[in-house]
C-alpha cells in the first residue's frame, strides 16, 4: 500500500500550548489550541492533492508540518517510504530539497531588499548546487523561461516591487523549482491574484506538473478553482479531515453535511438569484480550535445533528465506495 | 423602472497626483442609482472601483483629487460642498460606506457599545438611553444580540465584525449605503450569510446599495444592476440577466471575465484567461484601453475611444465591436 | 568577489547620487575629510593640535577676541592684529654702553585699541629695554624698563598691555586731574587711555585718536657686548582670526581644524562599533526566542542600568587615560542602545513569510540573520549610528571634564567644555561656543543626510514614494 504514496502522513496532530494564568499553572492544568487533531491522508505520485476549508481549519498548520517548519506533536510524516517526523539537520537539507513551497502572497515570500537574481540564486548557494557564478546563471534563468518570464535578462535585475501580481507568483514558482524538487506545497498561490491572470498560473502549473515530474499539495479554501485543478480534494474541519475524495464525489455527490454546506455556499456567476435569499444550511462559525465539542466536533452547526452525535465517539474517516471517505456516522440517513 | 434616482454620478474624474505623473484611477464615469437597487461595481484590483467609492463620499485618499464631475443625492449636488457640510450633513446621513477590512475599522481597545455609541452621538444628538435603544434596534436588523455591545472586537468573529460595521452604516438611515468586499475577507459560509442579510436589509429598509466586489460570482447574487470597470473607465452596464444570462454579456472584458471565473458546479477542462496585465494608467493605451489584450480588437479600437452606448435597453457597453454588430 | 563588489558598488552609486540629501551628507563627509588631509594648510597654527594646552604657544593672541569679519557689522572698528617689522634703528656706542633705539610705526586706524602689543628679539647679554609710545599729538607715555642678562642667545618678549597703566594714568592724570583721581589705578585699562583723545573725562570716556603711534624701544647695553636680532612689535588686534580667541588666547579655528579629526573618530568608531554590537545582539535575541531571548535580555538589562560615571570614574583612575580606552568604554556602555528597537523590529521581520519561506528552502539560521535580517536594519543602523555619533563626542568632553580625558588631543568637547566653565555664554563669547556646537551638529546631520539615503536605496519599498 505504502509505495504508491510519495508522502503520507499518519495521524499527524498539533497542538499549540495556552499560556496559562497562575492558578492554571498551580492545578497544573495544560490547554492546548488543537490546530491540527490527528489528521491522515496520502498524496500519490503526480497528483494534485487539495487542502479545502475554511479559515483556521488547520490546512496551512497540516502544510507546514509537512514543509517541517512545524515540528508535528504527533503522529508520522513519511516521505517516499522513509520515516521523516524526526530527523537530523543534514538529513532535514536533503528533505528541503526534495519538498518545496509557493505562498499565499508572492510579494510577501520575497524580500524586498532582494532582487529576483537574489531570490532565485537563494535555493542555489544554500544547497551548494554550482560554484560557478555563471552555472547558476544559466540555471536562474533557465528557470524563468520554464515558468515564461521572458526575457530572463532583464528580469533578473528587477526588484519585486517592480513586477505584477502574476509575474511575482511566477518567479516564486520559480524559486520553489530551482532544486528539482518531488513535492511542492502551495499556499493559497492564486487567491492573492487577479482573476483575469488567475487561470493562466493555474495552467502553467499543470504544465509544469507534467513537464517535471512533480506532486502538488494545493491548499485552498476554494472549492471552484479546486475543482479545475485537483485530482483528489480533502475537507478538512476544525483540524480533522471530514471528507475525502476525486473533485466528482466532493462536488456533485457530497456526503458529509459540511460539504454540502460549503457548495450550498459557493456563490455561481448565473443570472436570477438576487432576489432569492439563499439557503445556508449551517448556522454560525467556525468555534475555536481551544474548546473542540465532544463527540463529533460539527454536531453544534450540524442541521442534521441527533443526541448520540454528541454521545458517541468521534466518527472515523470510512469508506464509501471507490476512495470515497467520510466521517459522519449518519451520512447514509442524510 | 421608473423609480426614482437616489444617486446620480456624472462625468466623476478622480486623478492621483503622483511624482512620477497623472494616474487617471477614475477617468470620466457617471452611472446612476435608483431607490431601493443594488448596483455591482466589478472589476480587477487596479481598475478603479474603490477609488470611486471613496469619491462618492468625497474622501480620495492623497495624493488624489477629485477633478470633475458631478455627484447627485437625491438631485442635489454634493460636489460644491465643503468639506465641514460634507462630515454635518452628507457622509453617513446620506452615504455610508462599509469597508473591506471590516476587522480594521473597529478600534481594539474600546468596546462595541462605546464606538457605537460614538458614531451615533456625533451624527445626532441623543441620550445614552435612546442611543443604546437604537443600538439595540440596529443590532437586531443585523441577526446579533445585544450582549456584544459589552464584548471588545477581539472577541468578536470576522462574520459578527462585518455585522457591526453594517449596522453601524445604518445607524443614520442614509439614502445609499457603500460596501467595499465586505465578503471578501470571510469565510465561504460566513460569506453566505452576510449576503443573506444584505439582501434582507434591503428588502425590510428599502435601501440602496452600491456593491463593490472583484469577484462576478457574488455580485451575480447581490446585484439588480452590475457595472464593469476596466483602468478607470466603466466599459459595460447592464441588468443581471443581461450580464450572467444566456446571451451573455456584450463586452469582450466581461465576457472575458466571465470565462475566467471558476464554476463550481460546471466540470471545464480549461479556464480562460486574459492573456497580458492591466495597463498602468500613468499611461494608459490609446484608443480603447483594453485593446492590447482584447482578442477581436479593430484597427479603430487602437485609434479612438469608445464611448458607453446604449445596445439594448438599460444594457450600455463601450466597445466599438457591439456598435457595429448593432 | 571583486567583480562582485565593484559591480555592486557602482550601483550603489547610481542610486545614491539621486537622492539629494545623502549628496549634500556625502559633499560635507568629503569637507571634513579634505579638513583632515590638509589641516597644517588652513590652520594658521599648525601645531594647535600638539600644543593646544601649551601657554606660551599662544601668548602672542588676544584673550577672548571676537573673529576679525566681526569688524564688517560693528560701527565701532576693533584694532587688526599685524606684524611690525624694519624698525627705524639709531646705535649709538660710546665704548661703555651701546645704546640701540628701535622705532616702530603702528598706523592706528581703528576705534577700539588693539588687545596688546608685544616686542619681540633674540639678545644676548645685560640688557635694558626702556619703552614708550609716542602719541600722534606729540604725548610721550614710557611703558616699561626690563633688565635681562641672557648668556646665551635668548627670547625676549615684552608686552606692553598689563605694563601701560601706570604710563596710561599719568597721562589722564596731566590732563584730567579730577576725573581721574576718583577712578583706582587698578580699575582702567592702559591701552583705551593710550589710544584716546585728550579730553575732559578721558579716564572713563574713550574717543579714539587715529593716527601714527611711535614705538620706540631703546636698548642700553653697557660694555657693549650684546646681540640684538630680529627685533619685532607684534600687535595683536582686539579681532583675531576666523573664529576668534577664547579667554586662555587659543585661536579656536585651529581648535576646530584641529578636532576634525578626533571627532570623526571618537564618533564613528564608537557609534560604529556599539551599533554593530548592538544590532547583531538585538537580533540574535529576537531570533532566537525563548529561553535564549530571556537571557540576552537580561544581561541587556545589567548593562542598562549600570550607572554610567562611577564605572567610568573608576575604570578612568585605574588605565591611563587615552582616546582609544576611552572609545572602548563608550562602546561598552553604547552598545544597549539599539538592542530594544533592534529586537522588536526583528521579532517583527522573524514572521514575515519569507523568513520562513528561505527557511523552508533550507536556509540555516546565520543565513536568515546576516542575509535577511540584518540587510533589513542598515537604515535603522545608519539612523542610530547618526545619533549616536554626536553623542559620543559629547559623551568624550564629559569624561574630560572629569579629568579622565586624553590630553594629548583636542576635541570640540573639550573647547566647549573650556567654554562652559569659563562661563562663555554669559560673558557674550558666542564664537567660542557656537562653532564647536555647530561642528558637532554638522558632523551629526552629515551622517543623519547620508543614513537617510542610505535607507532609502536600500529599502526599495520606500523609493516607490
Amino acid at each position: 500500500m505504502n509505495s504508491e504514496y510519495l508522502v503520507e502522513v499518519k495521524d499527524l496532530k498539533k497542538w499549540f500550548p495556552v499560556r496559562r494564568d497562575f492558578s492554571q499553572v498551580i492545578k497544573k492544568e495544560r490547554k492546548f489550541v488543537k490546530a491540527v487533531d490527528g489528521v491522515s491522508f496520502g498524496i500519490k505520485k503526480g497528483e494534485i492533492f487539495a487542502l479545502i476549508g475554511e479559515s483556521g481549519c488547520g490546512k496551512t498548520t497540516t502544510a507546514k508540518m509537512i514543509m517541517k517548519l512545524h515540528e508535528a506533536t504527533a503522529g508520522q510524516l513519511i516521505f517516499e517510504n522513509n520515516d521523516v517526523t524526526n530527523v537530523d539537520k543534514k538529513r532535514l537539507l536533503e528533505y528541503r530539497k526534495e519538498v518545496q513551497m509557493i505562498f499565499q502572497d508572492p510579494y510577501a515570500s520575497m524580500n524586498p531588499r532582494f532582487k529576483v537574481r537574489d531570490v532565485l540564486e537563494e535555493p542555489l548557494l544554500i544547497h551548494k548546487l554550482y560554484a560557478d557564478r555563471d552555472e547558476r546563471l544559466e540555471k536562474m534563468k533557465d528557470g524563468l523561461s520554464k515558468v515564461k518570464i521572458t526575457p530572463p535578462e532583464e528580469f533578473l535585475e528587477r526588484y519585486p516591487h517592480m513586477l505584477s501580481g502574476g509575474q511575482r507568483q511566477r518567479i516564486a514558482t520559480a524559486r520553489s523549482l530551482m532544486l528539482s524538487p518531488k513535492l511542492v506545497v502551495m499556499d493559497e498561490p492564486v487567491s492573492m491574484i487577479d482573476l483575469s491572470t488567475r487561470a493562466e498560473i493555474l495552467y502553467m502549473l499543470k504544465e509544469l506538473k507534467n513537464e517535471m515530474d512533480l506532486t502538488y499539495l494545493y491548499i485552498t479554501h476554494d472549492l471552484s478553482t479546486a475543482r479545475y485543478f485537483t485530482d483528489r480534494i480533502a475537507v478538512m474541519y476544525l483540524g480533522k479531515v471530514v471528507e475525502m475524495g476525486t473533485p466528482e464525489q466532493i462536488i456533485d455527490n457530497s456526503l458529509h453535511p459540511y460539504t454540502k454546506a460549503l457548495i450550498a455556499a459557493v456563490c455561481e456567476p448565473k443570472s436570477g438569484k438576487v432576489n432569492i435569499v439563499k439557503e445556508v444550511p449551517i448556522k454560525g462559525e467556525i468555534p475555536s480550535a481551544a474548546n473542540i465539542p465532544q463527540g463529533c466536533r460539527f454536531h453544534p452547526r450540524c442541521p442534521y445533528a441527533k443526541p448520540s452525535c454528541i454521545s458517541n465517539p468521534e466518527p472515523k474517516l470510512i469508506e464509501h465506495n471507490n476512495d470515497h471517505f467520510v466521517a459522519c456516522d449518519r451520512y447514509k440517513e442524510i | 423602472m421608473n423609480m426614482e434616482k437616489v444617486l446620480e454620478v456624472k462625468n466623476l474624474k478622480m486623478y492621483y497626483f503622483t511624482s512620477k505623473g497623472v494616474v487617471k484611477a477614475v477617468d470620466d464615469i457617471s452611472f446612476e442609482l435608483k431607490k431601493g437597487e443594488t448596483l455591482g461595481l466589478v472589476g480587477e484590483s487596479g481598475c478603479g472601483k474603490t477609488t470611486t467609492g471613496f469619491s462618492l463620499l468625497k474622501m480620495p485618499s492623497p495624493p488624489g483629487k477629485i477633478v470633475g464631475g458631478q455627484i447627485l443625492i437625491n438631485g442635489e449636488d454634493i460636489m460644491p460642498l465643503s468639506e465641514n457640510e460634507m462630515r454635518k450633513s452628507v457622509r453617513w446621513q446620506k452615504i455610508a460606506m462599509v469597508f473591506q477590512g471590516a476587522m480594521n475599522c473597529l478600534t481594539p481597545v474600546y468596546t462595541i457599545e462605546r464606538q457605537m455609541m460614538e458614531t451615533l452621538q456625533l451624527h445626532k444628538p441623543m441620550s445614552k438611553e435612546e442611543a443604546r435603544e437604537t443600538m439595540k434596534k440596529y443590532l437586531g436588523y443585523v441577526g446579533l444580540s445585544e450582549d456584544i455591545l459589552k464584548r471588545y472586537p477581539h472577541e468578536l468573529s470576522g462574520g459578527m465584525k462585518q455585522r457591526v460595521t453594517i449596522a453601524m452604516a445604518l445607524f443614520l438611515e442614509p439614502e445609499v449605503i457603500i460596501c467595499d468586499e465586505p465578503t471578501t475577507a470571510l469565510d465561504v459560509v460566513v460569506q453566505a450569510q452576510i449576503i443573506n442579510l444584505l439582501k434582507d436589509l434591503k428588502e425590510k429598509l428599502k435601501l440602496s446599495f452600491i456593491f463593490i466586489t472583484h469577484d462576478l460570482a457574488t455580485e451575480a447574487e447581490v446585484s439588480d444592476r452590475i457595472a464593469v470597470m476596466y483602468a478607470g473607465k466603466i466599459v459595460e452596464v447592464g441588468t443581471n440577466q443581461q450580464i450572467y444570462g444566456e446571451q451573455g454579456p456584450a463586452h469582450p472584458y466581461t465576457q472575458k471575465l466571465l470565462g475566467a471565473t471558476p464554476k463550481l458546479h460546471e466540470n471545464v477542462k480549461e479556464l480562460a484567461f486574459i492573456p497580458g496585465t492591466p495597463p498602468d494608467l500613468l499611461e494608459p493605451p490609446t484608443g480603447c484601453r483594453f485593446h492590447p489584450r482584447c482578442p477581436v480588437a479593430m484597427e479603430k479600437c487602437k485609434k479612438e475611444e469608445p464611448i458607453l452606448n446604449e445596445i439594448e435597453p438599460n444594457h450600455f457597453a463601450a466597445c466599438w465591436r457591439c456598435l457595429n454588430e448593432q | 568577489m571583486f567583480k562582485d563588489l565593484k559591480y555592486k558598488l557602482n550601483e550603489f552609486w547610481s542610486e545614491f547620487r539621486k537622492v539629494k540629501s545623502g549628496v549634500v551628507g556625502l559633499v560635507f563627509l568629503i569637507i571634513f575629510i579634505l579638513m583632515i588631509i590638509f589641516e597644517p594648510l588652513i590652520s594658521p597654527f599648525p601645531e594647535a593640535g600638539k600644543r593646544w594646552r601649551d601657554i606660551t604657544y599662544w601668548e602672542d593672541n588676544s584673550k577672548s577676541a571676537p573673529p576679525v569679519w566681526t569688524n564688517l557689522f560693528t560701527s565701532k572698528k576693533y584694532a587688526r592684529s599685524e606684524t611690525l617689522t624694519a624698525p627705524i634703528e639709531n646705535v649709538t656706542d660710546n665704548g661703555r654702553v651701546k645704546i640701540t633705539e628701535y622705532e616702530f610705526d603702528y598706523d592706528y586706524k581703528a576705534d577700539r585699541p588693539p588687545g596688546d602689543i608685544i616686542f619681540r628679539t633674540e639678545a644676548t647679554g645685560n640688557l635694558l629695554f626702556i619703552t614708550e609710545i609716542i602719541r600722534p599729538d606729540g604725548e610721550t607715555v614710557s611703558i616699561t624698563r626690563n633688565n635681562y642678562n641672557f648668556s646665551k642667545p635668548s627670547n625676549v618678549r615684552i608686552a606692553l598691555s598689563n605694563d601701560s597703566k601706570n604710563g596710561a594714568y599719568e597721562l589722564a592724570t596731566k590732563f584730567d586731574k579730577e576725573n581721574t583721581l576718583s577712578i583706582p589705578k587698578q580699575s582702567i585699562d592702559g591701552f583705551n587711555i593710550l589710544f584716546s583723545k585728550v579730553q575732559e573725562n578721558m579716564a572713563s570716556t574713550h574717543d579714539p585718536l587715529k593716527g601714527t603711534y611711535k614705538i620706540k624701544i631703546r636698548i642700553l647695553n653697557p660694555g657693549s657686548t650684546g646681540v640684538l636680532e630680529n627685533p619685532r612689535v607684534i600687535v595683536s588686534g582686539s579681532v583675531s582670526g576666523i573664529l576668534g580667541t577664547d579667554n586662555s588666547k587659543r585661536d579656536i579655528w585651529s581648535g576646530i581644524v584641529a578636532g576634525v579629526k578626533w571627532a570623526m573618530l571618537i564618533g564613528l568608531l564608537t557609534s560604529a562599533l556599539s551599533v554593530a554590537i548592538g544590532v547583531i545582539y538585538g537580533v540574535i535575541s529576537a531570533y532566537l526566542g525563548g529561553f535564549a531571548d530571556s537571557l540576552l535580555q537580561r544581561i541587556y538589562e545589567i548593562f542598562v542600568s549600570m550607572p554610567v560615571l562611577p564605572v567610568l570614574i573608576v575604570l578612568g583612575a585605574v588605565f591611563k587615560p587615552s582616546i582609544w580606552i576611552m572609545i572602548i568604554i563608550m562602546c561598552v556602555f553604547f552598545w544597549t542602545g539599539p538592542v530594544k528597537t533592534v529586537r522588536s523590529i526583528g521579532l517583527q521581520i522573524k514572521e514575515e513569510t519569507y523568513i520562513e519561506a528561505s527557511k523552508a528552502i533550507g536556509a540555516s539560521n546565520t543565513r536568515i540573520i546576516f542575509k535577511h535580517m540584518i540587510p533589513l536594519l542598515i537604515p535603522y543602523s545608519f539612523a542610530s549610528m547618526a545619533l549616536s555619533v554626536p553623542s559620543a563626542i559629547v559623551y568624550e568632553a564629559t569624561i574630560s571634564m572629569l579629568g579622565l580625558g586624553d590630553p594629548s588631543i583636542t576635541s570640540w568637547g573639550q573647547i566647549l567644555q573650556d567654554a562652559n566653565s569659563a562661563g562663555a555664554v554669559i560673558q557674550g563669547l558666542w564664537w567660542w561656543v557656537v562653532p564647536p556646537g555647530l561642528m558637532i551638529s554638522l558632523v551629526g546631520m552629515t551622517f543623519a543626510f547620508i543614513g537617510f539615503a542610505m535607507d532609502k536605496i536600500l529599502l526599495p519599498k520606500l523609493k516607490t514614494r
